[in-house]
């Protein structure tokens, strides 16, 4: 099979805040559809969201996105004409409609034609589902509809880099599941780049993951290939193993453990999840939970 | 950034999925201006104040006075430039508010990865304010040309005096962008509108403050809120370099915005030398200059009026005005033909000169009266013209042909003053509304003061009482009797009970004195 074209590659990536190394000599590279970034609290995860969306430069290192070099101005312009970016808490006017909102921000993104942007705008709403709200002011809206407007936002214009921070944080299932389906959408073609702290997230939605901690990239590649990485290091007891790298009593009242099995073990199927907790190797307070 | 990265295996950025996405920055600019000026409509100080001074406007123009039929226009264009203040204010703090939006609501850090960069929303956000600017240039320009279409208009205004409101409109928009970038927080604006008013009252607009200073307030003081109208050469007013000065000056703070908020382009910065080159010519421009010149031409249109006057002659009266007023010349004369038609002979054959003065000696500041001629046969005339000041006029015209001169008429204090009143009234469409507008007191009854473009007269209750009966009885009776006995009416010695007989009404009761007046 030939592996799909490669659109952002990012070497050496490192950016300190203070004394603390956000991120340490992050490479990595995408390819066309959903990329999951997983990663403990205060991995980095925001930080390198920003930094490839151009949010904030890095102090070392570099990367090309859809073949833009963002270290010129020419080339920052370019990646931003073709960057959607939605934040982890994402702003908006409350006093802007749905439809006002979107369309100010497609008029920054340079869509000037007024005919032209109001059809895109409709059409972005119309794929997040909120055509029938789009004259709502944005205070009236639920949380759910606001995240799906922030979303159109990112999408507007028709982006080939998306960059989506934690979108799905503070929703509840039903949203979660739209959401996904409309981050999936937008994979279709683009280069999304997701980052979540769940693992559910990546295993329905991503082609490839990137597990990051204390800055450094600690894996990258498909959400098989992390899964694998549990294979025949799951296994079941009736009591915490101590020789676990990590444990959590399940619902049946029995211990899940992720570690190097003791001989004879019962074992069990991997998940996305164990995989990662693997690739962390105690590095997440998940894992002693 | 060292590290050399690689160059991505293809460039997959699809061009037909691209939605119609012209990549004309300056064409994003005015679709973002056009927003926040939408935006900035629906804000209800500013949608408030707009409304409130079209609606002045309005009203103005409904509810007119006699006076508002001969508007002299270069006072017409000054009264323009305080109008729009208090929309300019809500103007500043609206958008003040607007630039501030993306810090107060949390957009600022995605909207920051987005491709027009701040200092071209800054640009548009400068831009949305000019709508209001030419909004306040179109109220000014329906003001200004609804008294110049008038018939009566008098002279000419000022392309700068008129410029004064619609740029002041422009600066405090201006203002509000450039406080947003320096100092974003929503009480800075209000703080700075009151800091600026107290600044320009207490400092700039008082006396003390050398002109120079004064001129660098926005609006130049008005230099006529309560004297007459004066000829526009006289005004010493330097409305083109003002207009200038602020234009250079929405220019260069506009600049400062912009480069406060990132802008570093050559254009701009060569812009931004040319706007403070401007505003620099302007300041000094504007500057008093030659001020003993102008002193002396004041005092000679003050003293020597007939210096810079021309004349006309009609039927045995010559008008004499400064040259804006030439127009108005044959208002006067509708006046001085009525009140003499009703004269006796030899007054109605008097050669009257009808001469137009002013009295700038106090400043223009000052409403001045005026001095009773003592040149016989000249009957004062101002400089405002209609509704009051016509009965007053024909009041003027009739002491003089009563008295002979306008300071002789001016101790007038016998039955002479019923000839006066007479004369002025008996030919009035609307004999008691004019009588009652000249008399100080709106009254038609009792003592009075009676307004002349000189010295008031003295009404007595008497004088009142037989001037009424007079009104009462045909004005064709009464013209042939005051004709028959000009002599005595006219004469000194001549009491209002005698007056009263020679003109067949009732002789008023009680004792007659001049001091009987107010």
């Amino acid at each position: 099979m030939t592996p799909a074209p490669t659109t952002l590659t990012a070497s050496g990536l490192t950016l300190r805040y203070g004394g603390t190394r956000a991120l340490d000599d992050v490479s990595l590279s995408l390819t066309r559809g959903v990329t999951g970034l997983l990663g403990p609290n205060g991995a980095g995860k925001t930080t390198l969201l920003r930094v490839l969306a151009t949010a904030v430069p890095p102090d070392g290192g570099g990367f090309r996105a859809l073949g833009h070099d963002p270290r010129t101005s020419a080339g920052r312009l370019a990646l931003r004409r073709e960057l959607g970016y939605l934040p982890q808490t994402p702003g908006f006017h409350p006093d802007f409609t749905a439809f006002e909102f979107v369309d100010y921000v497609a008029i920054l993104k340079e869509l000037t034609d007024r005919g032209a942007r109001h059809r895109e705008v409709r059409r972005v709403l119309e794929a997040v589902d909120l055509s029938e709200v789009r004259g709502k002011r944005i205070k009236r809206l639920s949380g759910g509809m606001r995240q799906r407007v922030a979303l159109a936002a990112a999408l507007v214009g028709d982006p080939g880099f998306l960059v989506l921070d934690e979108p799905t944080v503070g929703l509840d299932p039903e949203q979660r599941m739209r959401f996904r389906e409309l981050v999936a959408e937008a994979g279709e073609g683009r280069t999304v780049l997701l980052s979540t702290h769940q693992t559910e997230d990546v295993a329905m939605l991503c082609h490839r993951v990137v597990v990051l901690a204390h800055g450094r990239v600690r894996f990258e590649g498909t959400p098989a290939e992390l899964t694998a990485r549990a294979a025949g290091r799951v296994w079941s007891s009736a009591r915490r193993d101590p020789a676990a790298r990590a444990g959590w009593r399940t619902g049946t009242g029995t211990f899940r453990n992720v570690g190097d099995p003791p001989e004879g073990a019962d074992l069990l199927e991997p998940t996305l999840e164990d995989g990662y907790l693997l690739t962390l190797d105690g590095d997440s307070a998940a894992v002693t939970a | 950034m060292s590290t050399t990265v690689k160059e991505p295996t293809t460039d997959p950025t699809p061009a037909d999925a691209a939605p119609a996405r012209a990549a004309h920055r300056t064409a994003a600019v005015l679709a973002l201006a056009r927003v926040e000026a939408r935006e900035l409509v629906m804000q209800i100080p500013v949608l408030f104040f707009f409304l409130l001074e079209a609606g002045l406007l309005v009203w103005k123009c409904w509810d007119e006075e006699g006076m508002d039929a001969f508007p002299v226009l270069n006072t017409v264009d000054r009264d323009t430039q305080s109008g729009p203040l208090l929309a300019s204010i809500a103007l500043l703090i609206c958008v003040n508010v607007a630039v501030q939006r993306d810090r107060r609501n949390g957009t600022a850090q995605q909207f920051g990865v987005l491709p027009l960069e701040p200092w071209r929303r800054t640009l548009a956000h400068l831009l949305s304010v000019v709508p209001f600017a030419l909004l306040a240039a179109l109220l000014v320009a329906v003001e200004y040309g609804w008294s110049a279409l008038k018939p009566g208009a008098v002279g000419h205004g000022s392309l700068g005096e008129l410029a004064v409101g619609p740029l002041m409109v422009l600066l405090t928009g201006v203002v509000g962008v450039l406080l947003a970038r320096l100092l974003p927080s929503s009480l800075v604006p209000i703080l700075f509108a009151v800091a600026v008013y107290f600044l320009i009252t207490s400092l700039l607009m008082t006396d003390g403050a050398p002109e120079g200073v004064r001129r660098l307030a926005p609006v130049l003081d008005a230099g006529g809120g309560g004297g007459d109208p004066v000829p526009s050469d006289l005004l010493g007013r330097p409305a083109s370099w003002h207009a200038l000065y602020l234009a250079g000056l929405c220019a260069l703070l506009a600049c400062a915005a912009l480069l406060v908020a990132g802008g570093r382009t050559r254009a701009l910065k060569a812009v931004t030398a040319v706007a403070l080159a401007v505003t620099a010519a302007g300041a000094v421009g504007q500057l008093p200059r030659d001020t003993a010149a102008l002193e002396a031409a004041r005092k000679t249109a003050s003293t020597a009026p007939e210096r810079v006057q021309s004349c006309t002659t009609r039927d045995g009266a010559t008008y004499c005005s400064f040259p804006e007023w030439n127009g108005v010349r044959r208002e006067w004369a509708k006046v001085v033909d009525r009140v003499r038609a009703a004269a006796g002979a030899p007054a109605s054959d008097l050669r009257l000169t009808v001469r137009q003065r002013i009295d700038t000696s106090g400043g223009l500041e000052v409403d001045s009266t005026l001095a009773p001629s003592t040149t016989p046969g000249e009957v004062t005339v101002g400089t405002r013209w209609g509704g009051n000041r016509v009965g007053e006029f024909a009041v003027g015209v009739a002491a003089v042909l009563v008295a002979g001169t306008e300071a002789r008429a001016d101790a007038l204090c016998d039955g002479r003053m019923v000839t006066v009143m007479w004369l002025a009234l008996g030919s009035d469409p609307h004999p008691l509304t004019t009588f009652r507008n000249v008399r100080l007191d709106d009254e038609v009854t009792g003592s009075g003061v009676v307004l002349a473009p000189t010295d008031p007269l003295s009404l007595t209750a008497q004088q009142t009482e037989v001037l009424r009966a007079l009104l009462d009885r045909p004005r064709a009776e009464v013209t042939a009797r005051v004709k028959a006995h000009w002599r005595d009416l006219t004469s000194p010695r001549t009491t209002t009970a005698q007056t009263a007989r020679l003109l067949g009404v009732p002789v008023p009761k009680g004792v007659e004195t001049c001091a009987d007046d107010e």
